[in-house]
């Protein structure tokens, strides 16, 4: 009782003194609502979003979570106040999520956001801001990483254009990833006895009119998929280079110095178009030019993965304890975020956290 | 004493064939209280009181410590949450009551044959209608988790009481995932089996009670 009377109160002078630094970079401190409609969670990350949230109907049947995340919460304020400039926001609450066991864990995180920006130092003022209350610690890590640059990747492959966007869709999805790339070395996906049956059907129903509704998809939905799905083919050979390349590109570990040079290093090697990946690099060189000398910095192709609604640049600050990583601070860009919770477009966004249980415990 | 308390599922094959896999142990069920009462004995064994009920109903009754014994359907348990896996235990899978649950679409979707082709065609229904595709089902969870292994996120669960076929032909669904033998009524409601798309294989199975795992009335059902 005593200890968690006394870590409360360092957790209440902790947020104190890094509100007041967020505040000094122009974050405006939000409160944020802490129940969510869980439709709006479900619609965005699917059903299994369900699984990690605490979820209770209404009296009028709705469902409502307890918020999992402050960064949806935040993005979900900017929807609700009807703003439509930029804005810097910063936090300071428990995000409840339940662990595989379905036990509620609490994170108490204060965090800042940049949403709607066009300042292309974002990044640069967002991830300074977070690491600076941790700047002091002894042999801090961080890790950088960029999912968009797997989709450009991608784009760079000879692949059929369904296989490419299967990948990018699910990159955030590591297990069900790994399972595509296993498949992707086979012709698992195209049943030729079961194409060839299908073709003399297609017939029928290219008679059919069109528009019609066929379980909740038109006639033509259908018949122009199959017929790309027939002439989008590839070969083992080709399956199996291009997943060598992914995973090859997936272990791309260096310090935030040399990840240019990697990164061109390796597209030239393997042949890809590296036009769009020169421009699309320039944002991790304004981060290592201004962030790269304060901290050691790793970039790694592999990491961020976890969170589906990260689109950009993803980073984490951590400590090893006893050979034990303990994460401190994560964030990354978003900028797909709003517009799936209901926003008019796509508009870019980038957040962070620092996490105040693990940082009291140092 | 303590008498062992043994539930049958109330009606339809999955009665007759438990009645008759109990009578080839050399244990007849007979309804001393009458044709129509749920309550009925072992004849020449007073260590037993039976009961019939819902196949589902056995599950739910063994699990609070109700009924000691059961035959009722692997798809049933399989759907309720890990906890009833801790006190409900399967002793024995039969050699009847065998069906598959499935997922189905309609026969004409033919640009769709596995599950891999559902996921992309999920994310592209979401892209043009802005909602998730629906799956009518009697089995929420395990669709669920069937579906979010084979990478297809982008779907929403309409629970369905019965009659589950003829969701997509009312709009009430897109797709259905349901529990078939044969696939028979499947066919006759224009519906076709994904190619990967069994979830479960089931049969009938005879649960038991952790508390009396070891009791030796077990050793006749063997």
């Amino acid at each position: 009782m005593k200890q968690a009377l006394e870590n409360k109160r360092l957790k209440e002078d902790l947020s104190k003194k890094i509100l007041s630094n967020f505040k000094k970079n122009k974050f405006n401190f939000t409160d944020l609502d802490l129940l969510i409609d869980t439709s709006l969670l479900t619609e965005r990350s699917g059903e299994q979003f369900k699984k990690f949230t605490l979820t209770y109907k209404d009296l009028f049947g709705k469902e409502i979570s307890l918020r999992p995340d402050l960064t949806v919460s935040t993005a979900l304020k900017y929807i609700q106040e009807k703003k439509n400039k930029e804005e810097k926001y910063c936090y300071y609450g428990s995000a409840y999520r339940l662990d595989k066991e379905g036990d509620l864990k609490v994170f108490d995180q204060i965090g800042c956001e940049i949403i709607n920006s066009n300042n292309n130092k974002s990044e640069n003022i967002l991830i300074n801001s977070i690491l600076e209350p941790l700047k002091k610690i002894k042999k801090l890590e961080v890790v950088l990483g960029d999912v968009g640059l797997f989709k450009i990747l991608v784009e760079s492959l000879e692949l059929p254009a369904r296989w490419k966007l299967r990948l990018v869709k699910n990159f955030s999805r590591i297990e069900y990833f790994e399972d595509m790339l296993k498949r992707l070395e086979t012709n698992y996906d195209l049943d030729q006895q079961a194409i060839k049956l299908d073709t003399k059907r297609l017939k029928d129903l290219e008679k059919l009119d069109q528009n019609s509704i066929i379980g909740g998809r038109t006639v033509s939905e259908i018949v122009k998929r199959f017929n790309k799905k027939i002439k989008d083919p590839r070969d083992n050979y080709k399956g199996k280079k291009n997943v060598k390349i992914i995973r090859d590109f997936l272990n791309i570990n260096s310090s935030i110095q040399k990840a240019e040079s990697t990164i061109v290093s390796f597209f030239s090697k393997n042949k890809l178009s590296n036009l769009s990946i020169k421009n699309y690099l320039r944002k991790i060189n304004r981060i290592n030019k201004e962030i790269g000398k304060k901290y050691s910095i790793n970039f790694k192709t592999n990491f961020g993965r976890n969170t589906d609604y990260y689109t950009g640049v993803v980073f984490l600050a951590s400590v090893k304890k006893n050979s034990k990583t303990i994460e401190l601070a994560r964030g990354g860009e978003y900028n797909g975020l709003l517009r799936t919770l209901g926003y008019k477009k796509d508009i870019p966004a980038i957040g962070g956290a620092i996490n105040l249980n693990e940082l009291i415990n140092l | 004493m303590y008498k062992i308390k043994i539930g049958l599922p109330s009606k339809g094959r999955l009665k007759d064939e438990s009645l008759a896999f109990l009578k080839s142990k050399n244990l007849q069920v007979v309804n001393s209280f009458g044709e129509r009462n749920y309550f009925f004995n072992i004849k020449n064994n007073n260590e037993i009181d039976g009961i019939f009920l819902h196949a589902r109903e056995i599950i739910e009754r063994i699990n609070d410590g109700t009924l000691d014994i059961g035959i009722s359907g692997l798809d049933l348990l399989k759907e309720l949450p890990d906890v009833y896996s801790a006190n409900v235990k399967i002793f024995k899978k039969l050699n009847f009551g065998f069906a598959d649950l499935v997922v189905a679409i309609p026969k004409d979707w033919l640009d769709v044959q596995n599950m891999a082709d559902l996921e992309e065609v999920s994310f592209e229904f979401r892209e043009k209608y802005g909602r998730r595709m629906r799956v009518a089902t009697k089995y929420p969870n395990l669709t669920e988790s069937f579906f979010l292994s084979k990478g297809v996120s982008q779907f929403r669960v309409v629970p369905s009481l019965g009659a589950t076929e003829s969701y997509p032909f009312t709009g009430s669904s897109e797709l259905i995932t349901d529990i078939t033998s044969t696939g028979s009524t499947l066919k006759a409601n224009n519906l076709r089996i994904i190619n990967d798309g069994i979830i479960l294989k089931s049969s009938a199975c005879i649960f038991v009670s952790k508390k009396i795992e070891k009791n030796k009335f077990l050793n006749l059902l063997k």
